[in-house]
Order: C-alpha cells, then sequence, then structure tokens
C-alpha cells in the first residue's frame, strides 16, 4: 500500500491493516508525519507535533505485534488531541498566549485512555482561543480549511476538523462546550460527535464552562466515532460528575435497521428565514433518504430552540467570565481582541440576566424532553449556513445588529444540546454548489449514543458524502 | 443625560473591576448591547413556576 494510502484509511480501517499485517504501526505514523511536514504548513492544523513520541510508541507497537499481543480496535491507530487535554511533558497552549509555556505534569484521562486503548499520540491541535470560538488572530497560527482554504474550518476544535479532512491523524478528541467540535465536524466535512453531558470525563481538559464542556470525538467516520468514544468514555473517579452508568459497545448497533424509527425535524430550526437555503434542502433531502431506510419522519415543533443562542451565551459566556476573572483585572491585554472583548461584555452581565437564562434553559429541556417523547431523533442542520470566508469571521463587529447575526444566530443549532445535556452529531450532510460541506445534525435522548450512531451510520452508508476527499488533502 | 451605550459599559467595568482598552470600548458595548437585546426576547416567557436548576442527563 502506498504511504498516502495508509493516511487515507478509517481508524477502524487502519486497525484492521496492522492486525492483519498488511500494514505495520511504524509505517502508518511515518505516513501521517510525512503528510503532516508536507501540508501543515499552510493548513495550522497542529500547535504541536511529536514525531520522536509517535515513532517510539510506534516501534512499540510493532514489537508487539510481532508478539501476537492483544490488540484492540484502535490498536496502532495514530491519533491527534485538541490542544486543550493535559499531556505529560507535553506543551498544552489552550490556543492562547496565556498558556505559551504551560507544560503539564499529569495527563487529561481522556488521554490516559486513548493511550490504553492502543492508540499513538502524533500531537496536539489547534484551536479557538481558550475554547470560545470567535478568535480573530489565532496566535499558533490561523487554521484553513482543506475544503477551501479561504474559508474557515469552524471552531473551536478547528485543529480537529482540519486534521481530519486532510488526513493529518487518523481520529481525534476535541472538545464541545456549544458546538465546538459538531462546527468544525461541519465544515470540514467529518464526524464530531456531543456525547451526553457526563459521559466522558473532564478531568484536566482545561474549562471553558463547567456546566456544558463535553470531550467530543472527531472521526472520519461513524464506525470510527463508536469506537472511539467507547475507548474514552466511563465514569472516572478524578471527574465526580462522570456518570456510573455502563458504556456499552456502541458498534453494535451499526448496520442494524432504522426501520420504524421516529424522526423528528426541528421546525424552527428547519424553517428559520435566514438558513441558506442549500443547508435547508440538504436537510431535506437527507430526511427523505432516512425516509427511504424506513424511518418515520415527522416536523416537530421546540418553541425555544431558536433563543437557544442567546440562551447559551447568557449563561456559558457569563460562566466563562466569572472563572476567569483574574485574567480579566490582570491579564486581558494578552488574549486575542476577540476573545477579550467577548470575555468582558459577558462579565458586565447583570445577575438577573443570568438568572433569566438559566431559567429559560430549563424550560428548553423540558420542550426537548417533551418532544423527545415523540420522536426518537431529532434532525436540524449543524451550522446554518456553510463555511464562511476568513475574512468574514475575523472583520470587526460593525454594531449589536451584527454581533446578532454572525454571534448568536448560529449558536441556536448547536447551543441547544449544549444547555440540555444531550448527545448530538455532526456527520457530512452534502455539499453546496460551491463545493463547501453541509453538516448534518442528529440528537437523541439522554445516554442514547448507540441509537444516535446507528441512524448516523445508515444515513451514512446511503449517501456518498463521507467517501469525498477535500481537494488540499491530495496536495 | 442619558448615557450613551459606552458610557453604561465603562461605568458597569469600573464597577466589577474589569479594565478596558479604550479604543476596544465600542466593540465591548456592541456586544454586551446584543446579548441584553437577546436576551430581553426570554421577557415575554412565563418563567414564574421555573428554578434555575444544574441540569443533568438522568433527570426528567
Amino acid at each position: 500500500m502506498a504511504r498516502d494510502d495508509l493516511a487515507f484509511l478509517s481508524a477502524a480501517e487502519t486497525a484492521d491493516a496492522i492486525q492483519t499485517k498488511q500494514a505495520s504501526p511504524l509505517e502508518v505514523v511515518q505516513a501521517y508525519l510525512s503528510r503532516i511536514e508536507r501540508l501543515d504548513a499552510q493548513l495550522h492544523a497542529y500547535i504541536t507535533v511529536l514525531p520522536e513520541q509517535a515513532l517510539t510508541a510506534a516501534r512499540r507497537a510493532e514489537h508487539e505485534v510481532m508478539c501476537g499481543g492483544d490488540m484492540g480496535p484502535l490498536f496502532g491507530v495514530p491519533v491527534a488531541v485538541k490542544d486543550q487535554f493535559w499531556t505529560t511533558g507535553i506543551l498544552t497552549t489552550n490556543g492562547s498566549r496565556l498558556y505559551r509555556d504551560f507544560v503539564p505534569t499529569e495527563d487529561a484521562t481522556v488521554v490516559t485512555r486513548l493511550a490504553e486503548a492502543g492508540t499513538i499520540l502524533l500531537g496536539k491541535l489547534n484551536l479557538s482561543e481558550l475554547a470560545m470560538g470567535g478568535t480573530q488572530q489565532n496566535p499558533f497560527g490561523i487554521p484553513h480549511n482543506p475544503w477551501a482554504l479561504d474559508h474557515t474550518p469552524g471552531e473551536s476544535s478547528s485543529g480537529s476538523g482540519v486534521a481530519l479532512a486532510a488526513h493529518l491523524c487518523a481520529a481525534s478528541v476535541g472538545e464541545d462546550t456549544g458546538g465546538s467540535g459538531r462546527g468544525p465536524a461541519a465544515c470540514c466535512s467529518v464526524v464530531g460527535l456531543r456525547p451526553t453531558y457526563t459521559r466522558v470525563s473532564r478531568h484536566h481538559m482545561t474549562p471553558m464552562c463547567w456546566f456544558a464542556d463535553a470531550a467530543a470525538p472527531m472521526t472520519k467516520t461513524v464506525r470510527d466515532c463508536a469506537l472511539v468514544l467507547r475507548a474514552i468514555a466511563g465514569y472516572d473517579p478524578q471527574d465526580p460528575f462522570t456518570s456510573r452508568q455502563p458504556v456499552p459497545d456502541y458498534s453494535a448497533s451499526l448496520g442494524q435497521s432504522i426501520r420504524g424509527l421516529r424522526i423528528g425535524m426541528i421546525r424552527e430550526l428547519q424553517e428559520h428565514d435566514d438558513i441558506h437555503p442549500q443547508v435547508r434542502q440538504a436537510v431535506y433531502d437527507a430526511l427523505e433518504v432516512l425516509r427511504g431506510l424506513g424511518a418515520e419522519v415527522q416536523e416537530i415543533s421546540i418553541p425555544l430552540v431558536a433563543l437557544a443562542g442567546a440562551i447559551f451565551v447568557g449563561v456559558a459566556d457569563t460562566e466563562g467570565a466569572g472563572a476567569r476573572d483574574e485574567i480579566l483585572r490582570h491579564r486581558a491585554a494578552e488574549l486575542d481582541r476577540a476573545s477579550r472583548t467577548r470575555l468582558q461584555a459577558a462579565a458586565l452581565v447583570p445577575a438577573k440576566v443570568y438568572n433569566r437564562a438559566m431559567k429559560a434553559r430549563v424550560l428548553l429541556r423540558q420542550q426537548f424532553m417533551q418532544a423527545m417523547r415523540q420522536v426518537d431523533i431529532l434532525v436540524s442542520a449543524t451550522m446554518p449556513y456553510p463555511p464562511p470566508k476568513h475574512t468574514t469571521v475575523t472583520a470587526p463587529f460593525t454594531g449589536a445588529d451584527d454581533v446578532r447575526t454572525r454571534f448568536f444566530f448560529r449558536r441556536s443549532y448547536t447551543g441547544c444540546y449544549a444547555l440540555t445535556a444531550l448527545p448530538a452529531i455532526s456527520i457530512p450532510g452534502g455539499f453546496t454548489g460551491d463545493h463547501l460541506p453541509i453538516g448534518l445534525q442528529l440528537g437523541a435522548r439522554p445516554f442514547a449514543e448507540a441509537q444516535l450512531l446507528q441512524v448516523a451510520y445508515a444515513y451514512e452508508q446511503a449517501t456518498p458524502w463521507h467517501a469525498r476527499r477535500a481537494p488540499f488533502a491530495n496536495g | 443625560m442619558a448615557w450613551s451605550n459606552a458610557d453604561r459599559v465603562r461605568e458597569l467595568a469600573r464597577l466589577v473591576g474589569i479594565p478596558l482598552i479604550e479604543e476596544e470600548i465600542s466593540e465591548v458595548a456592541d456586544r454586551f448591547e446584543s446579548l441584553m437585546r437577546e436576551i430581553d426576547r426570554l421577557m415575554s416567557l412565563d418563567l414564574a413556576d421555573i428554578q434555575p436548576l444544574t441540569i443533568f442527563p438522568e433527570e426528567e
């Protein structure tokens, strides 16, 4: 197999190639390192690449293969994590100059579990500053979308989306507070899962907002997503909020029929005046695919969902600003301008406004749970428009209306699941006429990731989108 | 005399002890005004019987 071809495999295919000795872990790691060296100077997916560490781990894995050791479904697979997860002895910047010298002495639980699953860490991936989104000038390089270099790859797990779309890692774990994993997945035409809140440990994952932060598997395929989730999910005594619910084999539901499952299209998101017409049409097309697979499709109303962006910012930004009070008082000058002004504005929000947003959040949760009694899976676009140009994202705001259009609107699509503690996944859902990716979002009941992945897999296998390769990935 | 948005933000920041950069005050004010306007849209909701609880997934 040609070296680049190894990097175009999914994580599951890579593990299979290693187990059947069609490829060695060393060959696979070398293939990825070679691509990173060739492409990443332009893409800025990585903040830190770990060639020596990865090659050493690959040689060790190769020895285990030759000895016939016990290999799991991700054994030998090269992965990368968002630079928000602590890594022992390795720089962990959180995408901010504030942490430019931060070298942890402990691993995040997610990093430990990925290593226990036999994966090989290639490096640490770029992100929006402090995992907030909205960064105008990323301190460690502006990440570029492999589908169109002048367009954003989404935020805040930008590097994870870019690295997967450009085949610079086989799988990744990003983080999703209000859409930070699903947004880049949609922009880069890869898979991004926000698991149920508390499903995955957040120990030593630098926090953005404690009630919403979730470690997010990001992968090339739905099957890979099931494997990564199983590897990292489960109770962690170091994170007392993690759930003790057993972790199922998420791969077991893949390939099962979705006939008879009830699918609900969220009317308020799909019929919003400002959704891009080609994105809206892609969702309608996806519903037809699901109907063709035997699902029962209906419209469902969640009246408050269109305001989820406002509720999310009212609660999450305020929490984030409170948690960064010391930074805002003494080190704000070291932040990117957009991060600084966003946190400063949130720091001024009166308690009565925060309280109202918190109450609205509870009402939104009630409406979602009511909807979930009528359907099994909710469907919408992940983002209401295709990935915008960098120049649009980084342009200064021209007034409060501009803030509303560019900042709040899209956050309703992904923020609603963060607010309600429910799982949601973004999968490739088509392309615009300009060949820009469109993300399809599916949501489910608490801890129903197996069903979510079942439906996502059925759609993925019935459509060609996941098989397309980003133009820059061929470079 | 009515305060401008920038004046209001400047005063709020002083009260909470957050130093602002003078040339960025209009941007902070735009973000703050936009957030307040969005939250204003929640004013029509009847939230009297709802408590601002923390949500955990196991709860119905």
